[in-house]
This record gives C-alpha cells, structure tokens and sequence, in this order.
C-alpha cells in the first residue's frame, strides 16, 4: 500500500479486529468516531423530484425526435432561404398594388387602411399601394367616386386629368371622357391640373372639360346625388349624359339622327330607366326604341 | 428498473422511472459538489434533459453513466464557492454514548456545529464522496462510479476527508 487509506476502510466497517483495536487506542479515535456518528445524522435539503421531472417535461415535447448535428451547414442555407424569402416578399408587399373595381350597372365601397371610404360609381376603377399607407395616402383614379377621407396628413387622388389634394373631408371625383368635376361637400380640396391649382370650399364644385374651366354654380347637397341614385348633371354633354346611364343601367344606348348640341343641365334617376328616358326624350326631341339592354334613340 | 424495450430510454414510461431511481442522489452529488441547492437541481435537470435528447444513442445500460458523465462535464461560473449547507435529521435519536448529561448535550451540538464547518471546507472531490457515504449510503464502487474515478481514488479521498475533518474539528477547540 503506497498511499494510506486505512481510515476509508474504517469508515467503511472493512477494519479486521486487530486493527480496529489499534485504532481505537489512538488519540484522534474519539474525534474520528464522532465523525462518524453524527455525519451520518447529515441530510441534504428535500428536493421537490415531482417539480424537476415536470421541468424536464415540458422541454420534452420540443424535443422528441433526436436532433440532427448537421447544424453548422444546414443553418447557413436555411437563413439564406429565408433572407431572401423575406426580401421577395417585402419587395412584393411594398410595391404590391390594390386595385378596386366597380363594373357597370355595380357599385363599390370599400375602406382604405386608415379607414377613410370610397364609393366608386359604376364603371370606375381605384388603385393604391397598401404599404406605408399613412405615410403617403396616393390613390389613382379612373372613374367616378365619393371619398370620406379620414383625419391625417394630404390625401392625393391622382387622375389623368389633375390630382385631387385634400386634408379630412368629403368629396366626389369625376374623370369622364376629358371632363373632371371635382365637388367639394366638407373641408378643403386642392385641385391641380396643368391649368394650375385651385382651391374648393364646401358647396364648390370644379369642372374642366378639355382643360377648359366650366364654371358651375355652388351645391347645397352634403353628398353627391349618385350616392342615392339621382345623377346631377352641370353643362353636360349630351353624349355624357349617355355614357353615364349606360354605365349606370349596363345598357347599350345608341344616337340615330342629328341631335342639337346644347349641354344638359338637370338631374337625371339612376335606378328607373324610363323616367331617364322620359326626361331626355323631350329636350333632344328623341325617340326611344328597347331590345333587351340596346335602346335606340332616334332623332324625329 | 431498465428496460430494454425497442425504444430503451426513449419510452416515456422508462424514461419516469430511471428518473425516479436517479434524480435524487443525481442532484445530492451536484449538492455537496457546488454547495448550492438552485444550482445542483439545474444541472440534475440539464442533465436529464441532455439524457432525453439523446435517448435514442444511449442504450439503457449506459445511461447511468451518460447521466453523471454530463452532470461532471458540466461548468458552472460559480460565483463564490458556497458553503455547503447541511441539517441534521430532526429525528436523530444515537447519541454517541448513554451519557445525557446536559453538558454531553451541549458538546455534541457544538461537535455537530463544527462538523458542518469542517464539510464545508473539505475540497469538492473529498466533500463528495464523503457525503454520498455518509448521508446516501453509497459503497465505494458506487461512488467511483458518480465521480467516474476508480474506487481506490474514492478510498484515498475518504481517508483524506477524515484526516482533514479531524484535524479541523480538533483545532478548532
């Protein structure tokens, strides 16, 4: 035995009588047995096992296939993926373009991100991007609509024939043909065309028909007519008129003969086709003929 | 306790019930090795969970060993070496001689307070096995088989324990 491990043994009851009655005879045996007595008294603090298995359980259900080590050259290619998955969709998401459509003979409502509505009138047609919208509230329009703009900053709609800027209100945007009308019902409306920038309280209305300032007189209505189905027309063509109630009834209206050019002023219904008819009838002194959703109207 | 189904340590019913036969004196050993109760039942947790990670490549006869070989490998930034705490069961009733005396008493209390100090300042190798005898009753080879050394290290570090045990108490006087 090159190293002593005699009071292990002792320890352990391994001593034969010889040597236990050697021991006991030394000095130190009085402390020794008392270590050995009264450690056996020591306990460690209770441990809550049924808490610590649960702790072990709940990372189980995470774990329950055996991991995969290829770790270090999956890990690269999977962020790869998704950085780029990430970077399409981001670029698809910011540039993507809503797009609201109203057919003929159909309308729609619809609300833009920070709540402000849009009715489109028949045949129009809305476009926006819908990312960072209240950052840059641009809306294109080709068509007829009534917005109820929310509180914000400037709201643009954007039309071929100038850009509508407005700051919380209600207004009504007509493109037609080369015609913009352009009516103001609550707060200010900025309307600039390459004529220049004009500014609309409410009641005032604008209209441009081939660049050319029409002059219309005030309104006292607080939302356009179409919206219940009563299209007032200012100084319109005659051939206008017809266009709106062909998209309005999703008829094919056709002239026949010669028809005076004085502009129509007046409001016509868009939800009874024969009062319609009734009212143009006599002013262009027509007559009206109906095949299904073709009316011909003949000079007399 | 093992189980040698198909899915060894993987059955859940296995995996409870080496749990149960393990847990403890897993996390006794972590105990009288860092001196801190939060700390041993983390890495007895870190262990069993390594050990349930790795079910499917331990067979159940290794898994004693993978447990502890963890629970050893595994570092704490200790903070401060704490001292390890200890009680002594409410109940002990072997005094170390007939003799009651309130004086008797009075010196055993204070031997028992010493004894903790003297632990306390034993070294972690000799700490441990000391302890895992003394309170869990382990055999040598079972202790050898914990700290993964053999079991003349673990006699070696008994002896050492006593020694260093004694000679604390005694001076302490």
């Amino acid at each position: 035995m090159n190293e002593d491990i005699t009071l292990a043994k002792w320890l352990n009851d391994e001593m034969d009588e010889a040597e236990l009655n050697e021991f006991m005879q030394a000095p130190e045996y009085a402390t020794y047995s008392k270590i050995k007595t009264l450690s056996a008294e020591l306990k460690a603090p209770d441990v809550d096992l049924k808490d610590l298995y649960q702790s072990i359980d709940k990372s189980q259900s995470q774990i329950k296939k055996p991991k995969v080590r290829k770790l270090n050259s999956w890990l690269p290619r999977i962020a790869a993926v998704l950085v780029l998955a990430l970077g399409i969709s981001f670029y698809l998401f910011t540039t993507a373009v809503t797009t609201q459509t109203a057919l003929a003979g159909n309308r729609d409502v619809f609300i833009l991100p920070d709540e402000s509505e849009v009715t489109l009138n028949a045949g129009s047609e809305a476009s926006y991007k819908e990312w960072n919208w209240s950052d840059n509230r641009k809306l294109q329009l080709n068509g007829e609509a009534y917005f109820k703009v929310a509180k914000g900053k400037t709201f643009d709609v954007v039309t071929p024939l100038g850009t509508i800027t407005v700051v919380g209100t209600k207004f009504n945007v007509k493109v037609r043909n080369n015609r913009l009308d352009v009516t103001c019902f609550e707060g200010k409306v900025k309307v600039t065309t390459k004529n220049g920038t004009l500014l609309l309280t409410p009641g005032k209305t604008v209209a441009f028909n081939d660049g050319k300032n029409l002059e219309l007189p005030n309104t006292i209505a607080n939302k356009p007519g179409w919206l219940g189905y009563e299209t007032y027309f200012a100084n319109e063509s005659l051939q206008n008129v017809i266009s709106e109630m062909e998209r309005q009834y999703k008829v094919d209206i056709t002239v026949v003969g010669n028809v005076p050019a004085k502009p129509f002023t007046g409001t016509i219904p868009m939800n009874n086709i024969t009062t319609a008819l009734d009212i143009i009838q006599p002013i262009y002194h027509l007559k009206s003929k109906k095949a299904g959703d073709k009316i011909i109207l003949t000079a007399e | 306790m093992k189980n040698d189904s198909k899915s060894g340590i993987c059955e859940e019913r296995t995996f409870a019930a080496f749990f149960k036969s393990h847990a403890k004196l897993l996390r006794n050993y972590l105990f009288y090795k860092f001196g801190n109760e939060e700390q041993a039942n983390d890495v007895a947790q870190e262990a069993f969970i390594k050990l349930w990670e790795n079910c499917a490549s331990v067979p159940p006869e290794k898994a004693k060993s993978f447990l502890y070989t963890v629970a050893n490998n595994t570092t704490l930034n200790q903070i401060a070496h704490q001292k390890v705490v200890l009680e002594y069961s409410k109940n002990s009733s072997t005094p170390t001689t007939d003799k009651q005396s309130p004086e008797f008493l009075m010196e055993e209390e204070q031997f028992k307070v010493k004894l903790q100090w003297a632990i306390g300042r034993l070294t972690e190798g000799q700490r441990s096995a000391f302890l895992l005898h003394r309170i869990d009753g382990k055999k040598y080879a079972e202790i050898a088989e914990i700290l993964e050394i053999s079991v003349k290290a673990v006699e070696k570090r008994i002896h050492g324990a006593l020694l260093q045990l004694r000679k604390d108490i005694d001076t302490f006087k």
